[in-house]
């Protein structure tokens, strides 16, 4: 596939910003500046930065755990992201939800659950709003491998099929639920996308650290999704660069195969490197990008921390409409 | 007229779909069949397979599903079949239905509504005789709802579809097809009951006995038989277990000095639990003696219907419960 310039580079400041995104997170925890957990993406940002790519104004998302930045490439401002992460009013749900919970609906944002694939179904019944609304939209319903297992998965994509919902399941396939490698658990070589054929789903499994063949395979079952075909399913190989939450030391599986994945498998810098072979970034330019959001979220850090946090005679507050 | 509790849910349903086209109904065999209990009978043939829709068996995305349709601009009501079928969806209606809002922020509603046929009935046994509303008082964010006669049922009905938080709406099974005399005049005059309103069924001077569901009739022929042995007890109906309007059921034990619970769930942590522990906290220097709790035994519902019926208390054993206290 050819691509305009404004699109390659467009697509490298999103992959970039969620790096620089998942980077600062995990350092922020580091020095004790985070009051919970972070669940670092760093290394997984291309399966969900070349999805959401293909999307349309309208479209709704139920993002996963990690990355904890996908909000920022839907709309939402960093200090409110900051504020959500740091436990401030400032944060969407005034800290009361935290680093999973982060994100707006306006920017069609739905949500998420800390118990995983409890959720869903809820991307089938927004799905159900768009069918009775007759809207050319769909939604993306993330999840990770070690989700693929749950029941409520299936009994939501049983649903979405029946009713020939608009729902792309999009897995993120990065091999580890927690400690427990995808061979000990999951029976298909594909976690997903081996299942679909079940529910009459189509479909695609894409490398997931290569942000264009991610997109390629996403705008072809996005493409069907949206043509009111029904549900499909996308799968995106990747690898959990770090554990499953920061201080995870990782001491059940080997340092040099996870070594291997981040020198070669880098999706930002193999993006770099292809847009630099065509002349289309410079190292140069690609290095105060760099510096000039790292500007950027320092700000947004610095007023996070700044702001109020919640007080106990707002405990209850948002509990009821 | 004579309106059976069914009538009321049904009509409900229908009248609130006519004025609300954003409302859908989903839930196992409430399309063509009209519901087991013929809950949903005639929505299907007056609104079309996209609104009135069956689903699979799959009580996980029925509850699920709401949420998310709920939050984009549709207002589910939707079906469980038996309440004992909540347990099957239990996280999603504990951690996504009930705590969406408080955990994604004040931009986010869930007006939607979780029905379900509750309680024991003529041998359903342990897995579709269960009452639920003691195990979501526990869920902070959402509403429960009981009614104990048609015209409770039809105005609850409406409240909960109309309200803009989630609400899990519990009706009796053995009442769906006991008659409620209503004036026509009141029945179609498109009438609410507020969620959150406790009802003083009877009242009296002696006992306050708290009912819930299937135990308010029971509770109102033990008061008649009472009465005649110069006990006078006042019944009230809490109607919502969640908000609970602890108003209206601590004015009345201000006045009787004395309060008793009965409900159709076990009794271990069940509703009577939560209140007598409340009445107690809260109400100490008026109560006169203990608050008693009159509930089903803590067994798994006996098949045989003899031992049902004796499971969950009866006529005789509240009136039996009520005079101890006075004595």
């Amino acid at each position: 596939m050819r691509y305009s310039k404004e699109f390659l580079l467009e697509l490298h400041k999103n992959l970039l910003e969620t790096r620089l995104l998942e980077e600062k997170m995990k350092d922020l925890y580091a020095q004790g500046r985070v009051p919970g957990h972070v669940h670092s993406g760093v290394g997984q940002e291309a399966a969900y930065v070349g999805t959401l790519s293909t999307r349309k104004p309208g479209d709704y998302f139920k993002l996963t755990h990690r990355p904890t930045a996908m909000p920022r490439m839907l709309g939402t401002p960093l200090e409110m992201l900051f504020g959500e992460l740091l436990a401030k009013k400032t944060g969407n749900s005034g800290g009361r939800g935290g680093s999973l919970h982060i994100g707006e609906l306006r920017t069609g944002v739905l949500g998420m659950s800390g118990t995983l694939g409890c959720d869903a179904g809820v991307a089938v019944g927004a799905a159900l709003t768009i069918d009775m609304e007759d809207r050319d939209n769909i939604v993306y319903m993330f999840m990770g491998d070690g989700t693929s297992s749950r029941g409520p998965v299936y009994e939501a994509m049983n649903l979405a099929a029946a009713w020939k919902l608009p729902v792309l399941f999009i897995c993120e396939n990065n091999q580890y639920a927690i400690s427990t490698h995808v061979s000990a658990s999951i029976p298909v070589e594909n976690a997903l996308a081996d299942r679909a054929a079940g529910y009459g789903m189509p479909a695609r499994v894409a490398d997931g650290t290569d942000v264009l063949a991610v997109y390629e395979a996403a705008e072809e079952m996005s493409a069907y999704v949206r043509s009111g075909k029904g549900p499909a399913v996308l799968e995106c190989k990747d690898y959990r660069w770090r554990g499953h939450f920061e201080g995870d030391q990782c001491a059940y599986r080997d340092a040099a195969a996870a070594r291997e994945w981040m020198e070669k498998r880098d999706c930002v810098k193999n993006l770099e490197a292809m847009l630099t072979e065509q002349g289309l970034l410079t190292p140069e330019e690609a290095a105060a990008m760099r510096e000039s959001f790292d500007a950027e979220m320092e700000a947004a850090i610095a007023q996070a921390e700044a702001a109020p946090a919640m007080t106990p005679d707002e405990i209850y507050d948002g509990l009821y409409a | 007229m004579k309106v059976p509790y069914v009538k009321a849910i049904n009509d409900a349903l229908k009248e609130e779909m006519r004025r609300d086209g954003r409302i859908v109904v989903y839930g196992e065999d409430v399309a063509e069949f009209g519901g087991i209990f013929g809950e949903t009978r005639g929505l299907l043939e007056e609104f079309g397979p996209k609104r009135v829709r069956n689903t699979p068996i799959a009580e996980t995305a029925i509850v699920a599903s709401a949420a998310g349709a709920a939050m984009t601009g549709l207002r589910p009501c939707v079906e469980l079949m038996y309440a004992d079928f909540t347990m099957v969806a239990f996280t999603e209606i504990f951690h996504v239905v009930s705590k969406w809002r408080y955990m994604h922020g004040p931009e986010y509603k869930l007006p939607l509504v979780i029905r379900c046929a509750s309680g024991s009935s003529n041998g359903a046994g342990a897995e579709h005789s269960n009452v639920v509303e003691s195990l979501f008082m526990h869920a902070p964010g959402l509403t429960v709802v009981t009614p104990s006669c048609a015209y409770d049922a039809k105005g609850l009905l409406k409240s909960a579809i109309r309200s803009d938080n989630p609400v899990l709406f519990c009706e009796p099974k053995q009442l769906y097809q006991v008659k409620q005399d209503i004036a026509d005049s009141v029945y179609e005059s498109d009438y609410t009951i507020p969620i959150g309103a406790a009802d003083v069924k009877r009242p009296g001077r002696d006992v306050t006995l708290v009912a819930v569901g299937l135990m308010v009739p029971r509770a109102l022929e033990a008061a008649e038989k009472l009465s005649a042995e110069g006990i006078e007890v006042e019944v009230v109906d809490p109607r919502t277990l969640a908000p609970l309007d602890t108003d209206t059921i601590y004015q009345s034990i201000r006045k009787t000095h004395r309060a008793a619970v009965v409900e159709e769930g076990n009794k271990t942590a069940g509703v009577g639990a939560e209140l007598a522990a409340r009445f107690q906290e809260e109400q100490y220097d008026e109560l006169d003696g203990p608050v008693v709790r009159i509930a089903a035994l803590d067994v798994p519902m006996p098949y045989n219907i003899p031992m049902e019926k004796y499971a969950i208390p009866d006529v005789e054993r509240i009136c039996a419960s009520i005079r101890a206290m006075m004595k």
